[in-house]
């Protein structure tokens, strides 16, 4: 009676050589230092070494700390700010350019390009944009007679500036994953629709928008997720100022960590950071869960 | 008929909102780019600058002597370049085997790999750092390439590259005695260019851009990549170079990303909605 | 086979399963399956989609592994062996040819992984696409050749190998019916040829019963017959069989048995009583019967005793014969065959009248018994 065979090359332990390398360095370098990173959070430590447990008091302490804090609702500000005007005007330019003409097929490459800037060129760009002496906006304020406005210098403007320039930077990605999934619906739907005699605005409430609901809390939740990363910009242009009202998370983090070398109480604010953005990817999961629960229960 | 006219409104309104957004995109670039062509003595001056006033291209001129600039370049591409190659062979490898071979806990493992897709680089930062300054490999290109190639969306895009690849070529092969390897490298591997030249692509970007892990490890001046040197370039200029050749410098960094976008757009966007099936 | 002990090298040449099982997912497909397959037939196994001659096929190639029993091919046991050790060769339904790689190339890959020189490579390849017409494109690109160029390149790579048993699933399924036919031949003409046994897959009854020196018919993954075309033809050994195979599926009437003239069975069909050939004593007991006459055994005449009173339902003309469906007056439909144009039309009130002589009777299990001659 023959063995049941497995045949060794297709299902052995050899094929995990294919793997081995990635996943040697995906352990290395980025399991291994999240794991460390949540056991740093839970030492006093120094960047140049020596520590001792203190267990959760890093976190207690940041609960209490003011510059944490701000930093904190800085970020949820931020991404106040950032992403809903952003899926916003990404939706409008996906609807606007979904069509096969040059023009469109022209500023689709426009919104995109100015995403694949690095985030250091953009800031040498926006800041002789809104800088008041000699900046773009400044100009304008000239012809129109008023004085020109320190955008990065005023406590109450910084933030909403910074938004600004993330818009602008960011527009690209989501455009494109709209425009995908605009694009999945076919020609013949809208074309059936037109025979029935539907107006614009049925067609996009029945046809149009339930198609791209999807992608956009898909969108929405990932670049939450992404702008509470949110580090360059206000790096660069504002050094977190003024008083700290620029100053976003990894920021503080960095400022913590690299700065002033405490690190175990940097590493807590990381995992923080962490938390919340696995909350901002989350949220679409659980919505699922809830709108299908709902729909269970109403049959 | 109200149809009609409610269409051209609709179109109207279209028509002036890309006009608007296509505007407010474009403006900050060409400032950028006037600016650069402006005598840095003009740029000092409080007074507003004319659109006919004098312009000049010596900025630039002075940039292409800058031997710094060009030391950033050369690091980029090398840092971008071998990332991009360590990306695609760690991936494909790790996509066949998670895609078209079994073995042992597979599916557990590909799990494990996804979930890093959402660890964030603020959570590791601290460690990796610490893990080569005990190795004594910052201010080396080993430090900037390695921790691009732990990231998992290569493994991702892939596995789903090799699933997607129809069996029957792996039955013949194996039917004409190949090994797993040699299915890999001379009968699947062949058929996942496109995907390859996407994630490359989408990689090279990636890497070229990356602003926060070069600012850590690479503390020396002349193992700054461009993206980085752009930062400490904004943040000396009044001293160093010169608001005209600041301008101009972003001008030439933006450039080279700018250009390669143009000629890839395709690959860049295809890598994009590839990531969409997640 | 006596007492020899079961491992030991079985001494047939050509192919045999012994009590091979396999599962998927924890379905038993295949249990205790026992074949044998001489060495240079054509043996072409017939079913329908899903009936598991696929599954057949890739357990000789080895693409899938054996969950129990053995697999011999001429005298050595391969069912451990790799699947490109075994001297299989195999053409895929979607030939499943190397895009990237030029025709050449897609015949050397085997054979250089088997070591062969690479002079002997070349004369091969030469040889072979000499013989199946597609020299002129060894240096394109499977991409740029038609389906059927595509074909012979498939086919081509299995034979540079010098395969002790060639396979092919369903070869002719993607053809067009021109091309189909042509192929069919050549088939054949490579059937008659060839020293290597070949195993062929197919849904198509025609391909069987023209290119087969045994079919085997499968159905749910259990074996229906295995016979030469004949055979399965003229002694379908139940219903499945006798109504997959023929130009159209043998009639079926229910009725009642009765004793006929000299041991033979009679069917009665309503009010008529048709003598069979079917031998009395050896039918079992059976709750029900049915009998079986295949269309060209039905002869349609005038409407008057003792023929069977019918009406035409409709008739499929052909050309070199037809088919024209009748129902009898209980409801049961029966098609007969006419040469040439039929003259019949919807309605007409004809007579049937059936060669009892060439009836089979199927039991309630679906089991057939055939005519003895006298």
């Amino acid at each position: 009676m023959a063995v049941s065979s497995r045949n060794e090359a297709t299902r052995g332990w050899g094929n995990l050589l294919f793997a081995l390398p990635f996943l040697s360095v995906y352990v290395w370098l980025l399991v291994y230092p999240l794991l460390a990173g949540i056991r740093l959070s839970l030492y006093r430590a120094n960047l140049f070494g020596g520590e001792h447990f203190i267990a959760f008091e890093n976190y207690v302490r940041l609960f209490r700390d003011g510059t944490f804090l701000q930093a904190l609702g800085n970020s949820l500000m931020f991404v106040g700010l950032t992403v809903p005007v952003l899926v916003l005007l990404a939706l409008m330019l996906a609807l606007s350019l979904n069509r096969a003409t040059r023009f469109a097929a022209f500023m689709r490459s426009v919104v995109f390009a100015s995403s694949v800037l690095s985030v250091t060129v953009l800031t040498i760009i926006w800041r002789q944009v809104l800088v008041p002496d000699g900046g773009l906006l400044s100009h304008f304020s000239h012809m129109i007679g008023q004085a020109p406005v320190a955008f990065l210098n005023d406590q109450r403007l910084v933030l909403p500036s910074l938004a600004v320039i993330t818009v602008w930077w960011s527009l690209g990605l989501p455009m494109i994953l709209f425009l995908s999934a605009l694009q999945q619906v076919p020609r013949s739907v809208y074309e059936a629709a037109a025979l029935d005699r539907a107006t614009p605005w049925s067609v996009f409430r029945r046809i149009t928008l339930p198609a791209v609901m999807p992608a956009v809390i898909l969108v929405a939740a990932y670049e939450c997720a992404l702008q509470f990363q949110v580090f360059g910009q206000p790096q660069l242009l504002t050094q977190g100022g003024p008083n700290g009202a620029s100053r976003p998370l990894v920021l503080y983090i960095y400022e913590t960590g690299f700065n002033h070398w405490d690190i175990g109480y940097a590493a807590a604010a990381s995992q923080m950071l962490f938390a919340l953005i696995l909350v901002a990817l989350l949220v679409p999961q659980a919505a699922r869960w809830l709108h299908a629960f709902l729909k269970g229960r109403r049959a | 008929m109200s149809r009609v006219r409610g269409r051209r409104v609709w179109q109207g309104l279209r028509y002036a909102f890309c006009a608007v957004m296509l505007i407010l995109i474009l403006l900050p670039l060409a400032w950028t780019v006037f600016l650069s062509l402006r005598n840095n003595v003009d740029l000092m001056r409080q007074a507003p600058l004319s659109l006919f006033g004098p312009y000049t291209l010596g900025n630039y001129g002075e940039l292409l002597k800058n031997r710094t600039l060009f030391r950033w370049f050369f690091n980029s591409m090398v840092v971008s370049g071998f990332s991009v190659a360590g990306v695609l062979a760690l991936s494909s490898l790790a996509g066949y085997a998670f895609g078209r071979l079994h073995f042992p806990f597979r599916n557990w493992l590909y799990a494990f790999v996804l979930m890093g897709l959402a660890i964030p680089d603020q959570s590791v930062i601290l460690t990796r750092h610490h893990i080569f300054s005990t190795l004594h490999w910052h201010n080396t290109y080993l430090a900037l390439i390695l921790p691009g190639l732990s990231a998992p969306l290569g493994v991702f895009l892939m596995t789903e590259t090799f699933r997607a690849i129809p069996k029957g070529m792996e039955d013949a092969a194996r039917l004409d005695r190949a090994s797993p390897f040699m299915i890999f490298w001379k009968v699947l591997l062949p058929q996942t260019v496109p995907a390859q030249a996407s994630l490359g692509i989408y990689t090279f970007l990636l890497s070229w851009n990356d602003y926060w892990w070069p600012l850590i490890s690479a503390t020396r001046p002349d193992m700054f990549t461009l993206t980085e040197g752009m930062a400490a370039a904004q943040t000396n200029y009044a001293e160093v170079t010169g608001m005209g050749v600041l301008m101009a410098e972003a001008v030439l960094a933006g450039l080279p990303v700018l250009i390669i976008y143009i000629a890839f757009q395709k690959h860049i966007v295809s890598a994009i909605t590839g990531m969409v099936k997640l | 086979m006596g007492n020899s002990p079961k491992n030991q090298v079985a001494e047939t040449q050509g192919l045999e399963f012994r009590a091979v099982a396999k599962a998927f997912d924890g379905n038993r497909v295949f249990d205790g399956l026992n074949l044998t397959i001489g060495k240079g037939e054509f043996f072409i196994i017939l079913g329908p989609s899903g009936c598991g001659k696929t599954t057949l096929l890739r357990l000789i190639a080895g693409l899938e592994t054996v969950d129990g029993g053995e697999i011999f091919l001429n005298g050595r046991a391969i069912q451990n062996t790799e699947a490109g050790d075994r001297g299989v060769a195999m053409v895929f339904q979607d030939y499943a040819l190397y895009p990237h790689m030029t025709v050449a190339e897609n015949l050397a890959f085997g054979l250089r992984n088997m070591g062969v020189p690479a002079a002997e490579i070349a004369t091969r390849i030469g040889d072979t696409a000499r013989s199946l017409s597609i020299d002129a494109f060894l240096d394109k690109r499977p991409g740029k050749l038609s389906g059927g160029q595509q074909q012979r390149v498939a086919l081509a790579r299995a034979l540079v190998k010098k395969p002790d048993i060639l396979l092919m699933d369903e070869p002719l399924s993607s053809l067009d019916p021109a091309l189909r036919l042509k192929t069919r031949r050549e088939l054949a003409a490579l059937g008659r040829n060839l020293s290597a046994t070949m195993v062929m897959v197919t849904h198509d009854q025609v391909e069987a019963m023209t290119l087969a020196t045994r079919i085997m018919i499968m159905h749910d993954h259990v074996i229906q017959q295995i016979g030469t075309p004949l055979e399965i033809f003229s002694r379908p050994a139940n219903l499945f069989v006798a109504q997959f195979v023929g130009a159209t599926p043998m009639n079926l009437l229910s009725g009642d048995l009765a004793a006929g003239e000299a041991g033979r069975a009679a069917f009665r069909l309503g009010e008529s009583d048709i003598q069979t050939q079917v031998a009395l004593h050896d039918l079992p007991e059976s709750t029900a019967w049915q009998l079986g006459l295949r269309a060209e055994h039905v002869a349609l005449t005038t409407p008057e005793k003792p023929h069977i009173p019918a009406t035409v339902d409709f008739v499929e003309r052909l050309g070199e014969q037809s088919w024209v469906h009748v129902r009898l007056t209980d409801g049961s439909e029966l098609v007969a065959t006419e040469t040439g144009v039929s003259p019949h039309r919807p309605g007409d009130r004809v007579g049937v009248r059936l060669d009892g002589a060439k009836a089979h009777l199927f039991d309630v299990d679906g089991r057939a018994w055939h005519p003895e001659p006298a």
